[in-house]
């Protein structure tokens, strides 16, 4: 009785797929989605800038006099405040491309998991006749099965959200991309204050007197040279990244099909 | 030009001030070196201006900032000019003077109030002409 069901839910499935075969597979483009979508973590290194950019004023302040202190202080407050903004750009950003990624396949793995469990509920029936060849075909027809009928409507989902969040994602991108140089800016003159100071007064320190104060000084100095030139490559990187992911987005949407026509009414 | 681009070549023209400031700086402490105290104003108004561009390049950044007036061509004019000059001040007076003026520039502009413009714009204008006159 229930090796006849087995096999009912096997011809069942074979005729599913002969019907709905045309649209089983994964088309070129949802593979570029998914590539795309990949590149998500990528934007971790514009969060990391922005936050280093709002912490702008803590690492200037052991270097500046009163009055440019004060200055200071008060764009901090702004800068601060402007920061929680540029945060969530990229969270928007992130969201979409999630969103891509689960349309472009995510979902497929909790499918996949039903499958599975699946297949192990048919092996847990020794006696049916049934064997591994026969439960490894059965889960690959469901799996194409499930594939085939949620694909076309996950494909005119990707293809809805690609078309409409369109000109949005190219403003978000292109903001980011100013912000992270606008940074790089901000802090090739916050370099020059640091290490500017130190230039300036370092030589007139008095070597037998000032002897401590001169190294103290002068590793310190070493260290920000360091530290700003190791920003300098991360900034490039992080640019970089965001280049990458502008062009990949474009070329998607260079493949995205016409959108169709709307319906005509009688 | 859009604004946000305005602002941005604006800051960045006080960033290029503020460097050359800062060549004419290191300049003055060579052998015979000017006083500390003389080095420290002057790199205190070399701060300054960097502070002024940090503060536009926050304005460009937050795409927020409000037009200043047509002024803006003019002062980026200015500032490519007031560059050059400090390149080729010979004195650390004139430097003095001159600093003092493009820093009165840079907070009328990062004050983004254009009436507060025009007279630091117009002293600039004065000294660049009188120092046009003197020998290089």
């Amino acid at each position: 009785m229930r090796q006849c069901s087995s096999a009912a839910l096997l011809c069942c499935a074979s005729s599913c797929i002969v019907l709905l075969g045309g649209c089983a597979s994964s088309t070129p483009q949802t593979a570029a989605v998914r590539d795309f979508a990949s590149l998500a973590p990528k934007l971790q290194s514009y969060h990391e800038l922005t936050e280093r950019y709002r912490y702008t004023y803590q690492r200037e302040q052991p270097f500046l006099d009163a009055a440019a202190d004060a200055a200071e202080r008060q764009q901090d407050q702004q800068r601060q405040q402007a920061c929680d903004d540029f945060v969530k750009l990229q969270s928007g950003l992130l969201a979409y491309m999630q969103a891509l990624g689960q349309l472009a396949g995510d979902k497929q793995y909790d499918m996949e998991d039903q499958v599975k469990a699946l297949a192990s509920g048919i092996r847990a029936w020794p006696e049916q006749g049934l064997d591994d060849r026969h439960v490894n075909a059965f889960a690959g027809l469901s799996r194409l099965l499930a594939r085939s009928v949620t694909a076309p409507a996950q494909q005119a989902a990707l293809q809805h959200l690609l078309r409409d969040a369109a000109p949005a994602v190219q403003q978000l991108l292109d903001a980011m991309q100013n912000l992270l140089r606008l940074y790089q800016r901000s802090s090739e003159n916050e370099q020059a204050i640091v290490l500017g100071m130190l230039e300036t007064e370092l030589p007139y320190a008095d070597p037998q007197r000032q002897r401590l104060l001169r190294a103290l000084a002068g590793v310190l100095q070493q260290e920000k040279r360091k530290e700003y030139h190791l920003f300098g490559l991360r900034s490039t990187l992080a640019r970089q990244h965001l280049e990458t992911i502008a062009e990949r987005h474009q070329a998607l949407l260079a493949q995205l099909p016409a959108a169709p026509a709307p319906q005509e009414r009688p | 030009m859009s604004t946000a681009d305005d602002i941005e070549t604006l800051a960045s023209q006080l960033s290029d001030c503020a460097h050359a400031l800062h060549r004419r700086i290191l300049q003055a402490m060579r052998p015979p070196a000017a006083p500390q105290a003389q080095i420290q104003a002057l790199f205190g108004r070399e701060v300054a201006l960097r502070t002024c561009a940090n503060g536009l390049y926050l304005d460009a950044a937050r795409l927020a900032a409000s037009g200043l007036d047509p002024a803006r061509q003019q002062v980026l004019a200015v500032t490519v000019r007031a560059q050059q000059a400090l390149e080729r001040i010979q004195h650390i007076k004139d430097v003095f003077d001159f600093s003092a003026e493009l820093l009165a520039l840079g907070a009328a502009i990062a004050s983004g109030k254009p009436e507060h413009l025009l007279r630091p714009l117009e002293n600039l204008k004065h000294q660049l002409a009188t120092l046009g006159h003197a020998p290089p």
